[in-house]
This record gives structure tokens, sequence and C-alpha cells, in this order.
């Protein structure tokens, strides 16, 4: 009963337009994708034979060339991430693989881990032998028991294969690899915290310098790079970074997983080129906003990422431009809401989140999200009081820049860009002493 | 070279250090909470946010690292601006009770908003409530004070090595918490108090009674426990001590201190303390003056003298008594009694094993330095638990694994589970074959250097296969190898030496062998000490065989030199060790007995034993704080002076003098004038009006204090070998096997050393009572199951001299055949149990292999001493 | 105390990583599926076999929001309540749990048959409004819809 249900139900994901071939969700209609064979059909595990008949250094080289960005959030150049840490001589380095998409909004990386392990896989064999670590590890979030199984299965038939383990296609390169399942913890996903997490302790986030590359996982050496980032090796390998640098925007190109939901015809995961703009996103492959509604507000790159106003959607969707046009890319999480939203309300919640998962060890988030919180609380209880809105800027202005990770900058960002745009909503809330929307 | 500027002052620094600890050596100041000097670098609170050139973001002072050229600012109108912000954060949850929370006055917090602001609160929900913790005994609990630093955390996890407290939940729900909850399951170091900045964290023995600013006096002097001799300040109102803390940087513990330390002060102003001399009369001992006891002690120890002769007189000296009291008191026996008949409880091991070690390797040989340890990188541990005898020094242990060392033990040891890399768990009694395949495989591994002949020719044939060993000793090869591989590679190794092994049956042949790894792996020795001045009455000759600076009275050239110094002739044969003397007691050739501040008749083995030959002298003197059980058995017992009542010295485990100060004044006199009175009384007067006085003589007459003076200790330059000369080793080398393990054994008696108790003196700490209230039988989960008991269970333990019933503690962190119980309760000392057998060359008494009888024995109802109501487990 | 079976898969997950430590949070699930929940005495357990001090494992337990720190319902419904589910309707769904079933967030139905947890976002967005029930995942939930999946718990 559930899984028929569920067969029509689950198919969360989206095609590329044709006739573009799809590369990270290449496959995945197939129901058994996940399966080795399956992925072998259509020329997966090709890349690694090819990969391991290069010269490690020839590697990152085509990655520099390919221009690959960090898919995670920050959009670091991978090739110069891996450059750093291949140039530390301690061993054994560790390659990490940030599966934790915790980004509220952000569904993208769930595809890959569910639909198309082995691309996964292949891709950390490649930058495992690039980067000369022997270990890797899959930080998976809590709240994907599904992919957990899933990868287990991959990475024991990727054992079988030959393409895990002390001689990997027979080439005498050794990667092993394991999955290692978060517990609820959104600031996990911040790589020192990830590391301290995957260590067995409380996933906070460690003092840089020293940087990971340099002095991670068990004090080695160790890069952390998300699961589209990895996905994407296989591909560079297959066309070389050359042409893989045509896909997409000039500045970070290649294809892109954008996360669609809300308000949406047709929420969904797209892999689409870098830069595509948030309106054809939304309008064009999405189908628009549902119903027909009234678009009121964009999140273009998952809850940390700055709201925009309708009028500000005609923005390329990539690391470069997103900041010019005053948001980010982010995880490439687009929630879409329409005219019957209530921002303060929105706004309220995205707080309640960052407030539950602020690991509190500094003071300002640990004591500032919760106060933010508060107020924008009784404000949407229509209790907001005179002067609520100045406190809240005070408030995240105490926090903005004063925080030791991105976290709290994103939960005093969020209220700041919230009131920036739709300030009368807030003070609507505060002299009807009602939520004006929903009312 | 790194030049910084900060604030537009030019800083140059050796070395990169943080841009705080730039700006401190700078003396320009930047405000912090979660920094500690001792501590883990953190950077949660933000209060030290700076301004530095060239970066984005502010930066934290605490942990940025200094760059050439960095230009930093720490006082500009946004700094102060974001210094506010931070503490308006800290202050939202805050319940502001400072009116009555004990903090206040030293609160880092307060201090901090005080200067920084702000003034108004513009946070208008409810604040955080979490009810003020009194489940624990010791320490209270204040989580709405709680700023969340981890300091507290770090220390008990980083630097302790205790992990009992953790950060419990996230984010703004974030709070401390002991494994349970509430009550504590820990060492009580009380170190996250030391380092907690507000009142969140703090001890329950002061509460309430006090404000920091009320403090009358504050001085600083020497914890009076055990050997390790950290250095305390105790502070004071109205002459009472409020409370005892550590100061950061000083010798020894820089500021750490052990639940002895900090919270065993108590005895001081325990109303049991004896205030008056008492005389027996017609069987009672009743109140009389000074005057009256002191005459009747030197008239009775004059009438004995005269009728029996000196050497029917013999006195106990006292490893709490200062150098001082012990210098005066070994000089009142050889010159006004005329006796060597001077020894203490240091014969239990610790004397014996010194002399053994310095007749090889030379004095001072086990005089190292305690901060060394953290700084080997191999701590070989034979024969006790450091961390509860010395506990100071077990936490170099656990450090120095922490920094990548390897510790290997004989056994597993509680206190060191965390930390020992190879812990070898053998067989009971089967020490010496373990050793001798130790020093085997070391032989094989090592040649021998030729550089000590007297100790290789008795090393050289010493050959016990590997196969034997494990089979013998029944541990894995693997281990054994891997054990024997760690020690060999050793490039600055230690071996610790504990009770245990001077305390067992051919305890100098193990030692022996002890030297002999040592010898191999070229290693420093330590000797584990109990008590604060075990050293130091050695070194003032309170020996039957040792004159002051630790000379062999036997050697004439000695004995002339004191001879001269004292105007007397001295007998040339050593005075009876502290077992002749109870022998002598026994059997009627001692007839008076001078006890010094110690407990003979509770804290010797076979203890019933002692008691008997006490009785049969004619004359006891005991000079002591309480009524003890010696006491009790005595003549006259004259009140003496506390630790914390007078001035002296006490010479640590590493030979290092250090001052001891008044703290509070209180009528009495110092053990040292006591017996110049005696003396005096007796006709030979000593003439000193103060320690000072005391001192200067030993410096004038022990060749080892040669020239030493109280402001050379008070400088700390009073280490060893100080400005003396010590005598050379090398000495023939004789030493006894002892007869191996008694037949016939299932289950073995052996001396459990709490680490919340010391002797018989902090039964009168109520907090240490409170934290370890009454003597149990400490036994493996494994001999639990035997005996199927479990917790609360009692068990009644025989042997030929004696029984007790004792309640049972499953101890998980310990397997084997061993049935401990302590030596510190009244009535219920393991010592009544034990009969010893002495070791001919050490002299010590051997109290292993005592076999035993058990039985389960019905639960014991133990009743509340206040109001005498039944207490419920 | 762990069973045989238990402290074996433990020792293997140990064999994942450099150090026993890092087994810890796969040692706490196992002890919350052998326990039910995260005792004293499951940490208590962990502690023993990873040679980990007990005070830290608990505090590491503590700071992951999937531990259960109480015992829970023989099934736990882990619904999502962040933006995108939200302005969907969680919301709604939040209050029909507890009219029909009388369960709130955080709390357990009377015969234990249920427990709901309210989740941040759990990456099933684009099929808001979603939770998880024990292991498996439900997406575009309406009121008829958790009517019908709970049906199948008992
Ligand atoms: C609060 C916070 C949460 C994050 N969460 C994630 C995440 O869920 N997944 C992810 O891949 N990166 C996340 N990141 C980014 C990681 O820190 C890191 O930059 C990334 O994994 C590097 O991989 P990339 O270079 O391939 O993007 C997060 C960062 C922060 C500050
Ligand atoms: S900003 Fe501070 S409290 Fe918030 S998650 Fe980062 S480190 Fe933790
Ligand atoms: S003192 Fe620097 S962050 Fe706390």
């Amino acid at each position: 009963m559930k899984t028929f249900l569920n067969s029509i139900l689950k198919r969360y994901w989206q095609n590329l337009p044709d006739p573009r071939e799809k590369v990270l969700l290449k496959n995945i209609e197939n129901t058994n994708s996940a399966d080795i064979t399956e992925y072998q059909k259509s020329g997966g595990y090709a890349s690694i034979v090819k990969a391991l008949e290069k010269e490690r250094t020839e590697i990152i080289e085509e990655v520099k060339k390919a221009g690959l960005r960090g898919r995670g959030g920050a959009g670091f150049p991978a090739a110069m991430k891996w450059t750093f840490a291949s140039g530390d001589p301690k061993f054994p380095k560790y390659l990490i693989c940030n599966a934790d998409e915790g980004e509220p909004g952000t569904f993208k990386d769930r595809p890959i881990l569910e639909k198309n392990p082995h691309l996964l896989i292949e891709g950390m064999v490649i930058s495992g032998y690039a980067l000369k670590a022997e270990y890797g590890y899959i930080y998976l979030r809590g709240e994907y028991p599904d992919a957990k199984h899933i990868l287990e299965r991959a990475i024991a038939q990727a054992y079988e294969g030959n393409f895990l383990g002390d001689n990997i296609a027979g080439k005498g390169v050794v990667f092993h690899l394991s999955v290692h399942q978060g517990a609820g913890a959104y600031i996990c996903g911040e790589e020192t915290a990830l590391i301290e997490s995957l260590e067995g302790d409380r996933g906070q986030p460690r003092i840089k310098p020293p940087f990971p590359v340099n002095v991670g996982a068990w004090s080695k050496p160790t890069i952390v790079n998300n699961v589209e980032t990895l996905s994407n090796l296989p591909y560079i390998i297959e066309i070389g970074g050359e042409a893989y640098s045509k896909i997409g925007s000039p500045e970070c190109p290649g294809p892109k997983l954008y996360c669609v939901s809300g308000h949406i015809e047709k929420p969904g995961v797209y892999e689409l080129p870098m830069g595509t703009s948030l309106r054809e996103i939304i309008y064009t492959h999405c189908g628009g906003i549902k119903g027909g509604k009234q678009l009121k507000a964009v999140i273009p790159g998952g809850i940390s990422t700055p709201v925009l106003p309708p009028d500000k959607i005609d923005c390329p969707m990539d690391f470069v431009n997103m900041p010019k046009h005053g948001s980010m890319l982010g995880s490439g999480a687009v929630i879409v809401m329409d005219e019957t939203v209530c921002l303060v309300k929105v706004c309220y919640r995205a707080l309640k989140f960052f407030e539950h998962e602020s690991c509190g060890k500094c003071t300002p988030c640990r004591e500032g999200t919760g106060w933010l919180r508060s107020i924008l609380e009784r404000i949407e209880h229509g209790e907001g009081q005179e002067g609520d809105i100045d406190l809240l800027l005070s408030v995240s202005s105490n926090i903005l820049g004063k925080t030791f990770c991105p976290l709290g900058d994103g939960a005093a960002s969020v209220v700041q860009n919230f009131i920036k745009h739709f300030r009368p909503e807030f003070e609507g809330h505060i002299t009807a002493k009602t939520c004006v929307v929903e009312s | 070279m790194i030049t910084i500027t900060i604030n537009e002052k030019e800083i140059t620094l050796e070395k990169p250090v943080t841009v705080l600890e730039a700006a401190r050596s700078a003396g320009i100041s930047i405000p912090t909470l979660c920094y500690h000097p001792a501590l883990e670098r953190h950077g949660g609170c933000r209060l030290c946010l700076v301004e530095v050139e060239k970066m984005p973001r502010l930066q934290t002072a605490c942990t940025l690292m200094t760059a050439d050229g960095m230009i930093v600012r720490t006082e500009t109108d946004a700094i102060a601006e974001v210094r506010r912000g931070i503490l308006e954060f800290l202050l939202i949850n805050h319940p502001l009770d400072c009116p009555y929370c004990d903090k206040a006055g030293e609160c880092e917090l307060q201090d901090l908003v005080e200067k920084y602001g702000p003034t108004t609160g513009r946070y208008k929900e409810k604040k955080r409530k979490m009810p003020e913790s009194l489940e624990d005994a010791i320490i209270v609990r204040n989580m709405e004070r709680c700023i969340v630093c981890t300091r507290c955390v770090r220390m008990c996890e980083g630097v302790q090595g205790a992990s009992a407290i953790a950060v419990m939940e996230r984010g703004g729900h974030s709070h401390i918490e002991p494994f349970s909850g509430g009550k504590y399951d820990c060492e009580y170091c009380g170190n996250c108090i030391s380092v907690c900045p507000v009142g969140a964290i703090m001890s329950r023995l002061h509460r309430h009674s006090y404000r920091p600013w009320q403090m009358t006096d504050q001085v600083e002097t020497i914890c009076p426990y055990c050997g390790v001799g950290c250095t305390v300040t105790a502070q004071v109102r109205d002459d009472t001590i409020k409370r005892v803390i550590p100061k950061l940087g000083s010798p020894v513990n820089n500021g750490l201190l052990c639940s002895r330390g900090r919270f065993g002060y108590e005895f001081v102003g325990n109303r049991d303390r004896l205030t008056r001399p008492l005389i027996r009369k017609n069987g009672v001992l009743e109140e009389s003056t000074w005057e009256e006891a002191i005459h009747r002690v030197a008239q009775k120890l004059g009438e004995i003298k005269e009728n029996y002769g000196s050497l029917s007189i013999a006195g106990i000296a006292s490893p709490r008594c200062t150098n001082e009291d012990n210098y005066v008191f070994q000089k009142f026996m050889r010159v006004t009694i005329g006796t060597h008949n001077v020894d203490s409880t240091a014969r239990t091991g610790y004397a014996g094993a010194q002399q053994f070690i310095e007749n090889i390797f030379g004095q001072g040989a086990t005089a190292n330095i305690i901060s060394g340890i953290s700084r080997s990188d191999v701590v070989f541990v034979a024969g006790g638990d450091p961390t509860t005898v010395n506990p100071i020094l077990g936490l170099q242990i656990r450090a120095c694994s922490r920094k990548g060392g390897a510790v290997l033990t004989l056994g597993k040891i509680s206190g060191l589970r965390y930390f020992s890399a190879h812990a070898l768990d053998h067989a009971s009694f089967t020490e010496t074959v373990l050793l001798e395949g130790i020093v085997t495989e070391l032989k094989n591994r090592k040649a021998l250097s030729g550089s000590h002949s007297s100790l290789e020719s008795n090393i050289k044939d010493i050959a016990v296969p590997v196969e034997d060993v494990i089979k013998k000793c029944n541990i894995g090869e693997d281990d054994f190898r891997s054990f024997i591989t760690a020690l060999s590679e050793a490039s600055n190794p230690v071996l610790i030496i504990g009770k245990e092994i001077m305390q067992s049956n051919g305890a100098s042949y193990k030692l022996l062998l002890l030297s002999a790894i040592n010898y191999l792996i070229n290693g420093r020795i330590y000797l584990l000490s109990e008590r604060a001045n075990e050293q130091g009455l050695l070194d003032m000759g309170c020996a039957s065989d040792l004159l002051p600076g630790s000379r062999p009275l036997e050697i004439a050239e000695f004995r002339r030199r004191y001879e001269k110094a004292w105007q007397v002739t001295l007998p040339d044969k050593p005075g009876l060790t502290l077992f002749e003397m109870i022998h002598g007691a026994k059997e009627g050739s001692v007839r008076a007995m001078y006890v010094m501040g110690e407990n003979p008749l509770f804290n010797l083995p076979n203890s019933g034993n002692v008691k008997e030959a006490l009785g049969n002298l004619d004359f006891l003197v005991v000079q002591d704080l309480f009524m003890t059980e010696t006491a009790e058995s005595a003549d006259v017992v004259l009140p003496a002076l506390s630790w914390a009542e007078k001035e002296g010295t006490f010479t640590n485990m590493e030979r290092r003098i250090q001052k001891l100060r008044k703290v509070i004044s209180r009528a009495g006199k110092e053990d040292w004038r006591i017996i110049s009175d005696v003396s005096s009384n007796m006709g030979v007067s000593f003439s000193y009006d103060s320690a000072d006085d005391v001192f200067a003589e030993i410096s004038k007459v022990s060749p080892l204090h040669r020239d030493l003076t109280y402001d050379d200790i008070e400088e700390g330059e009073a280490l060893w070998p100080f400005k003396g000369e010590p005598l050379r080793g090398g000495m023939e080398i004789t030493c006894n096997k002892g007869d191996g393990a008694a037949e016939g054994g299932k289950y073995f008696l052996a001396v459990d050393r709490p680490l919340f108790h010391s002797g018989t003196l902090s039964r009168k700490s109520s907090a240490l009572m409170r934290l370890c209230p009454e003597a149990v039988a400490r036994i493996s989960s494994t001999t639990a199951a035997e005996l199927s008991v479990t917790d609360g269970d009692s068990i009644r333990i025989s042997t030929r001299i004696g029984s007790l019933a004792l309640p049972v503690f499953i101890d998980e962190a310990y397997d084997g055949s061993l049935i401990m119980v302590s030596n510190n309760f009244r009535g219920k000392g393991v010592f009544s149990l034990m009969e010893y057998s002495i070791d001919p060359v050490l002299k010590s008494p051997c109290v292993d292999n005592v076999i035993i009888e058990i039985e389960k024995s019905d639960r014991p109802v133990r009743r509340d001493p206040k109001n005498d109501s039944e207490v419920k487990r | 105390m762990l069973n045989e079976t238990a402290i074996k898969e433990l020792q293997e997950i140990r064999n994942k990583y450099p150090s026993a430590r890092s087994a810890l949070l796969p040692a706490i699930y196992v002890a919350q599926r052998e326990f039910g929940w995260l005792s004293e005495e499951a940490y208590e357990a962990v502690s023993e076999v990873l040679g980990v001090p007990k005070a830290i494992a608990r505090g590491v337990g503590a700071f992951y929001a999937m531990y259960k720190h109480r015992p829970m319902g023989r099934n736990i419904i882990q619904l999502c309540t962040n933006v995108s589910c939200m302005i969907l309707g969680a919301e709604k769904l939040v209050d029909y749990l507890k009219n029909h079933y009388g369960l709130v967030p955080g709390g357990t139905t009377e015969d234990g048959r249920f427990s709901l947890v309210i989740m941040e976002c759990i990456g099933a967005c684009g099929t808001a409004p979603a939770m998880l029930v024990n292991d498996e995942f439900y997406e575009n939930l309406s009121e008829q819809y958790i009517e019908e999946i709970l049906a199948k718990f008992t």
C-alpha cells in the first residue's frame, strides 16, 4: 500500500530539459539506478580507470581547468582546496563527503545519495587518488535513513567490483570508504563541526587556522567536499576540464542542482546549467507559481540566504552573480512563497530553526538567536511593541560579524533582510496587533 | 622575531603567541571570559574581539596568533560597542542575583559589566530557569549563572583527566552537568571551582559564610597532606579558615589541587581539638596545666633513664610535623635522653626503599622534579595508584599520556585506566617473576654498560625466559613484548614506585629489580610519599640509623661532627627501628615512649599487638592535635599546634624545602617548643625562641642543609641538593627474595589508600568525611559475583588476629582477587587484621599475602551520628 | 548491559575509525536501539564498551536532536515544520495529530503507540509537507493521508 502511494509520490526530482543529457541525475528514473550493474551499463566507473592512468597532479589540473566550485554553499574553488591539502606532507590524509544537507529547503544531494550513489563513490575514489587520501567517510545526516542503507549497499558492491579496497582496478591504488551517520545537528554541516562529530565529539566548530586541509580529522590533512561537488568528478574526467568549463556561467561553470519548493507548480530537484536565472527556474522549468497566485518572495539558496522580493528575481543563480543581486546561491535551495504567506511568520519560523540549531559555543548566537525569536514571536502573535523592529535590527547587528561561525551571521542577516524588503508587513503586525496577512 | 603594533604601541616577540598574550605582555588589557592560561583555547565568549588591519571580520585575541607586521586595535568605539553587546547577551538570561551570590566581589562577569556596561536591560521575556543544584555534598551548581565558557569542562577533561562533567544539550539550553545530573561522581579536585569565572560552580564549605572582601587575611603556605607539597592559599576571616585555594604559577601544583588539599582543612577548627594538657591520674586522663604536665614528663623520663638507661626510652617522630619540630625531637632523644631510639612511620616503606635506592645510585636519586613527569616519554608505575596517594603527581602522569607519552603499569590502576598504554594485569604475587622477566628482556636488548659494577654483578645472572613469565604471570605474550618495547625505546623514562611494592614480600629484591630496570633504561625514580614531611623528617635525622642530613650514624666521621656540634658523645650503634621499639615495649626492654604527632596504635600493622605493647610501657607521652587511639592510652597528653598555626618548613618528595606560614593564631605551643620545654626541665636547655632559630641551627650543623636560609626558601631556591654535599652510591647490595605468596589462600587482603582520606587526620575534616563516610571493602565485580554480594551488602573478613564486618564497594575499574580495606576509620582499620614480617634489609613490614576468610554478613544498619536515626542507602 | 551481538557490532563499528572515541555516535545509536531510549544505563554500557568516560558519552549524546533521552512510543512520528513544509500546511497537521490522536509535539499517545517529534528540515521540501515514521519517508501529506499511514502502525 505504502509503496504504491510512495512510488507515485516519491518522485521529487525533475529531468533536465532535453536534449542535453543529464550528468548528476543521469538514469535516476530507472527503478534500480542505485545498482552497480545499472550504473556500469551506462558507462559508470569508466572514469576511475581513466583517472588512475593519469598523474595525481594532472587530475587536480583538470579540476582547476574545469573551474569547479564547491556546491556546499561557500562556492570555494575545489582545486584550490585540493592543492593546499596535497601540499601537506602529513599522512594519512582523509577525504570526507559532506552529506549533511541540513540547510532548510535543500534536498539536492538526496537524489544522488538515494538514486545515484555510485556516481558519488566514483567521484570520491577519483578525488581520493588525486589527493593521496586512502580513507574516505561520507558524513550522512541522520534524517536520511534510506540513503544510509542504499549507500552501504552501494559501497559493498563497489568493494566487490574492486572499485574500493587495497588495489583498485588492479592499479594498486588504495581507498576505503564508509558511512558515518549524523544525529540531527545542522551545524555538523560546517566542516570543522563535522570533523568534531566524526571524531565522536559534540559538533561544535573548531578554531581556524589551522584549517582542515592541514589539521583536520584526527589531526591529519582532511578534505571536506559536498556530495554534488564530488559527483562532478567522473564527468570532468570523462569530458575534460576544458569542455566542462564551457557549461553554464563562465565564472563558475558546470551543471547545478537546484531544488525548488514551496508554492510552485512543479517542485523538485532540477539539473540545469549553473547561472540559470531565478525567473527561468521558477517560470520556465517549474511551471510558475502554484495555482497561478502572485509571487510574494523567494529565498534563493536555502533559509540562510537573503530573501528576495518579486522584482529581484532576474539574477543568474551562481556564486559570483547572486551577491551582486543582494543574495547568495547558497545550496541552490529555492523556496517560493505566494501572496498568502505571512513573512513575519516565515522569519519567526526561520529564527526558531536557528535557535534550535545554534551549537551554543559562542555568546552572540547562543543567546541572540533565542532573543530574536522571542521578539518575532510576540510580533507574530500580535503582541509586538513600539520599537521592536529597531530592537530586532540592533540585536541582529550585535550578532552579525561577532560570531564564531557563519550560522549566527545567517540568523542575523535573515532578520535584517526580511525587514529590509518587507518592513511594512512587520509594522502592520505591530500596529494591527495581529497577523495582517492570514486574517 | 615578530613585531606587531597594538594601539599604536610596537611590541616585539621572540616566538609567535596569541594577540592576547602579546597584549598582556605589553600591559595592554583585553577583557576575556572563556580564556584561561591553563586551558586549551576556546574562542567562544567573543569578549576579546579586536580590530586587525587587513582582516575582514573582528578577530578574537585569545585565538589569533600574532604575525609579523600585524596592526591591532583594542579600544575603538566599535569595540566598546561590541563588548557592551556581548555582555548584554550574557545578561539576558542571567538571574542578576549578585546580592546573595558568593562570587560577588570576585566575579569576572560582574567586574566586566561594571566596566563596559550595559546599565539597562532590553530583554523583556522570561529568563531561563534552572534551579540551583544542592544535590551534591561539596559542590553547588547554579546553571542560571553559567555563561557556558566551558572552562570547568576543559579543566575536568583536559587537565584533571577526570571527565566527570560535560556540557549537556546545546544552544541556549547548554548547561554543565555531572553524569548523574546532580551528584558528582568524581575526584572532587574542585579545580572546576577554581576556573569558574562566575558563581555557577562553587564550594559548599563556605557557602554564604563570608563575602570575598571581608577576608581578614590570606596566607600562602603548604598543604598538610601528602608528599607532593602543593602551595595553597588559605583565606581567613576572624581566625577561621574560610577556604583554601591554589595559585597559578606556584611550583609543583601550578594552580591545581586535589580533594584533600582543597577541602580537607576543616580539621584545624574542629571542636575535638585538644586544648589543655592531660595527665592520667588514677586511671583517667585529667586536664592540668602546662607546668605540671611538662614537669611530669621530664620527671618520669628522668627516672626511667636513671633506672633503666637511655636505651629503655624510644621516640616516634612525625611526618606531619615540620623540619624544625623533627630536628628538635631527634636532638632531644639523642642529646637529652642519649639514645638513637628515634624513628617514624617512614619506616613502613619510604625510608627503607629510599636508602636502598640511594645505596645504589647515590643520595638524592629519588629527588626528581614532579613536573618533569609530564615531559617524559615513558612512565612506568609499579605498586599503587599515584592518582590517589599523590594526586597532583598523578596529573603529571595523565598529562604525559595526553602528550603522547606511554604510561605502563604493573596491574590495572583505576586512576590511570583511560591513560595507560599498557597495563600488565599479572596474577597476584607474581611481580617478582614479571620484573625478572623485564630485566632479562631489557638485558637482551641493551648491553650492560659496565658503569655500575656492584649493580651489574647482582643482575647479570637473572634470566627468565618469556614463556615462563607469561605462563607464571598469566599475561599475553604480545602485551608483554609491547611493554618491553615501549620501555626499551624510551628516551626520557620515569619510574614511579608505590607502597604496594615497598610493603610486599621480598620488597628489597623487587627494588633491586626496579633499580636494574631504571639503570638499563636510564630513567628517574620517584617514590610515592603519603605524608607531607616524610622526606623532611628523614633529612632531619628522625631515623634510628641516620643523623641530620640523612647521614648514616655508623660512620664515625658523621657522629663526631654532631658530637662536636651538640657537645655530647653519641652511641655508635643505631637505635631501635619503629618495629623494634614495639617489640621492645612488648618484652619489656623499652619502658617509656615519646610519641610526637603520630598514631602508632592505629597506623601500624597488627595494631592489636601494638596496643598490647604500648600498654606494657611504664610511661607514654603523646603530643597531638586530637585524642587519637594512641593518646587514649597515654599517661600524659600534650596538645600541639597544627600546621596552620605555626611557622616552619616541609621537605617534599622532590626534596624541595618549602615554607609553612602561620595562617591563624591559637593559644598553645609548637611541637618543637614543647620538646625544648621538656628538655630544659630535664636540665638540657636548647634556647630557641622561634622556628627561625631552629632552622638556623639546622643549616649550621647539617652538611646537607649547609648555609640554607629562610630567604633562600622563600625565593624557592631550596632545591636538591641545596648547597650541601650528597653522599655517593655504589655500595654493597644485599637483598632478600622473600618466601613468595602464602599458600592456600583464595582471597587476599590489601591496604586501600582512598583519595579522600589520609591517615586519621582526615577523619576530622567534615568535607572529607562526607565524601567518604565509612570504611568499605573494595572488591572486584568478579569477587562480588563469587561471593554473590552487591553494593550495600556486607561481608565479614577474618584473619588469624581479627575480624571486621564491612559494607562492600564494587569497583568496576578494578579486577582481581584482592580485597582492599583502608586504614582510616576508627575501629575499622585494615591493620587490625594484618600480621606482618619484617624485610631484613629494608626493616619495613611486609603486609601482603595475608590470607583471609570471608563470609557474607547481614546488611549493617548505618546510623546518622547526629540524631542516631537509621540512614537509608 | 549490552548483549553479546550488540557488543560485537560495536567492536566492528569501532574498527572503521582510527580511534575508539570516534565510534561514539554510532555506538549511541546502537544503545538507543537496544535500550529503547538513552537512559543512564545505556550510556554506562556505551562507556564500558568503548572505554570513553560516561559523562563524555552523555554530553556528546545530549548534543544531537535525534537521540532520545526519554522513553518513546512504539512508533516515532518525525514531522517537519520548517518553512517549506510550514507554508504548505504542516501546522494544520500538527493540530490534526493533536485533535485526532491526542499527540502533542514531544509527547506520546496514552496507548504508547506513537510519539511525535517536531523536526527541522528533513530534506523532503519538494514533496512537502513530509514526515518520517520510524525510518520511512511519507511525503505530500494531507490529513487523510496521515490517517491512512498511521492506520498501518500498531
Ligand atoms: C552552518 C553551516 C552549515 C553548513 N551545512 C552544509 C551542508 O549541510 N552540506 C554541505 O555540503 N556544506 C555545508 N556547509 C559548508 C561546509 O562548511 C563546507 O564549506 C563544504 O562542505 C565544503 O564543500 P564544498 O567546497 O564542496 O562546498 C555548511 C557551512 C556552515 C557554516
Ligand atoms: S555561531 Fe557560534 S553558537 Fe552559533 S553555531 Fe556557530 S559557533 Fe555555534
Ligand atoms: S576570551 Fe577570547 S573568545 Fe572568550
